[in-house]
C-alpha cells in the first residue's frame, strides 16, 4: 500500500521534472527516465531517482539557458550542441565553491582566533553569595510622654488635742502611723531572645541566582518574611517583605527561602527554640 | 550526428562516468547501467551524460524493443564515440591514472 503511494509520488515527480527540462528534451528525458525507473527494484530507489531527476532537470535547464530559444531550434542534434559547457572559467558552480571555501576560511579563522569560543562559552561572571546581616527585631517606639502629674503637698495643721488620752475602759490607742502591710514590688521578667536565621545546610544563594538575572547583570537585596517553627521548618509560605525591584531576583529569593525549610536556625528564647517570623535578607551580587 | 568534439569540464563525477564506459568501450549503457557502475545519483548523472553527448564524446540511440511486449519503456543507450574514447584516454593519461582496465 505504501509502496504504491511512493511509486505514484515518484512517477509524478519524474514527469514534472521532465517538463521542467527544455521542451525539445522533455519527451526524450521522460521516456529515458521512466525506463531507468523501471530498472530500479524498490520503491525508495525509484523515489530517489525521481528526486534526482528533479535536480537533473533544473541543472540541464540552467546549462541550456533560455528554454524558448531552445524550443525554437528544437528536435535535432543541433540543439544538443547547445549543451556544450561554458568556456568561462568562472562558472556559477565555481562561484558557489569559492563562496563556500571563503565561509569555511572565515569560520576556521574565527575558531583559531578564539573569537567564536569566547562568544559561545562566555562564562557568566562569578558570583558572590553572602547573607547580609539580619535585620534587628522591630522595637516599638516608646510611648509618648504623658502629662507630668505633680502631687501637691498639703500641709495639715497639727491638732491640738492630745493623741493619747487616759486609758479607760472604752478607750483605744491610736498609733501614730497605721502599720501598712508590706507592699509587694512588681518583679521584672527578662527573656533573652535570639532571632533565627539561615542555619546549617541552608542552600547557597548562588544556586538560586536566576540565570536570566545573571545575563541581565541584575543585582540587589531582597527581604523575605519567613515564619519558622522551632524545628527550623517553614510554617507558612515566605513572602516578599522588601522587593529588590527585579521580579527575577524576588522569585529567586522566594525559591531560596522555600528551599531552606528545615535548615533554618529557629529563634530562641532563653535558649529554647520558639516559632517566630522574621525578615530574611538575601543579597544577589555579581562579582566583576 | 554532426556534433563537434568539444572540451568538457572534467570533474570527479565526469571521470567516474567515463570510467564506467571505459570498462568496455564498445558497451552501450543506459543511465541505469551507468548508475550501477559509477554509483552516481541521477541528479548528477544525467546532466553529465547530456553534456558529454553534446560535446561529441557520446552518441545515444533508443533501444530497439517493442515496449508493449517488453512491458517497459525503451531505454536510451549511450556509447563512446571514437573521438570520445580518444579524449577520455587522454584525460586519464594526463591524470596519471591510465585507462581503467
Amino acid at each position: 500500500m505504501n509502496s504504491q503511494w511512493i511509486d505514484r509520488v515518484a512517477l509524478r515527480l519524474l514527469k514534472r521534472a521532465a517538463h521542467r527540462a527544455p521542451p525539445f528534451l522533455a519527451e526524450r528525458l521522460e521516456e529515458e527516465w521512466l525506463a531507468d525507473m523501471s530498472a530500479r527494484r524498490t520503491s525508495v530507489a525509484r523515489l530517489r531517482l525521481a528526486i534526482g531527476c528533479c535536480w537533473a532537470a533544473s541543472v540541464i535547464a540552467h546549462e541550456h539557458g533560455t528554454p524558448s530559444v531552445a524550443a525554437a531550434t528544437a528536435r535535432g542534434a543541433k540543439t544538443l550542441a547547445a549543451y556544450a559547457p561554458a568556456d568561462s572559467f568562472f562558472t556559477r558552480r565555481s562561484a558557489a565553491v569559492l563562496i563556500i571555501l571563503a565561509l569555511h576560511a572565515v569560520l576556521i579563522y574565527l575558531l583559531a582566533a578564539g573569537i567564536v569560543h569566547r562568544i559561545a562559552d562566555a562564562p557568566p561572571p562569578p558570583l558572590i553569595a553572602r547573607f547580609t546581616e539580619e535585620l534587628s527585631p522591630h522595637h516599638p517606639p516608646p510611648p509618648p510622654a504623658g502629662p507630668q502629674l505633680v502631687r501637691p503637698t498639703i500641709e495639715l495643721p497639727v491638732p491640738d488635742f492630745p493623741r493619747e488620752v487616759q486609758a479607760g475602759p472604752d478607750t483605744i490607742t491610736v498609733p501614730d502611723k497605721p502599720s501598712s502591710p508590706p507592699s509587694r514590688a512588681p518583679a521584672s521578667i527578662t527573656v533573652q531572645r535570639v532571632l533565627g536565621g539561615p542555619g546549617t545546610g541552608f542552600p547557597n544563594t548562588a544556586d538560586y541566582y536566576p540565570a536570566a538575572a545573571i545575563r541581565l547583570r541584575e543585582q540587589g537585596g531582597v527581604a523575605v518574611q519567613v515564619c519558622i517553627a522551632g524545628s527550623g521548618r517553614l510554617t507558612s509560605d515566605p513572602a516578599i517583605a522588601q522587593s529588590s525591584g527585579s521580579p527575577r531576583l524576588d522569585a529567586g529569593a522566594l525559591a531560596l527561602a522555600k528551599a531552606g525549610s528545615g535548615h533554618y536556625r529557629p529563634t530562641t528564647e532563653d535558649g529554647l527554640p520558639v516559632s517566630s517570623c522574621f525578615p530574611l535578607r538575601i543579597r544577589f551580587e555579581l562579582r566583576n | 550526428m554532426g556534433r563537434q568534439d568539444r572540451d568538457v569540464r572534467i570533474s570527479l563525477q565526469t571521470l567516474r562516468v567515463l570510467e564506467a564506459f571505459l570498462e568496455n568501450p564498445t558497451d552501450q549503457l543506459a543511465g541505469a547501467d551507468v548508475h550501477k557502475r559509477s554509483g552516481l545519483a541521477s541528479g548528477t548523472l544525467y546532466p553529465i551524460l547530456l553534456r558529454l553527448e553534446s560535446a561529441g564524446w557520446f552518441v545515444s540511440r533508443w533501444e530497439v524493443i517493442d515496449p508493449s511486449s517488453a512491458g517497459r519503456p525503451r531505454r536510451r543507450l549511450y556509447r563512446l564515440t571514437s573521438s570520445g574514447l580518444a579524449r577520455a584516454s587522454e584525460v586519464f593519461a594526463s591524470l596519471g591514472r591510465g585507462v581503467p582496465a
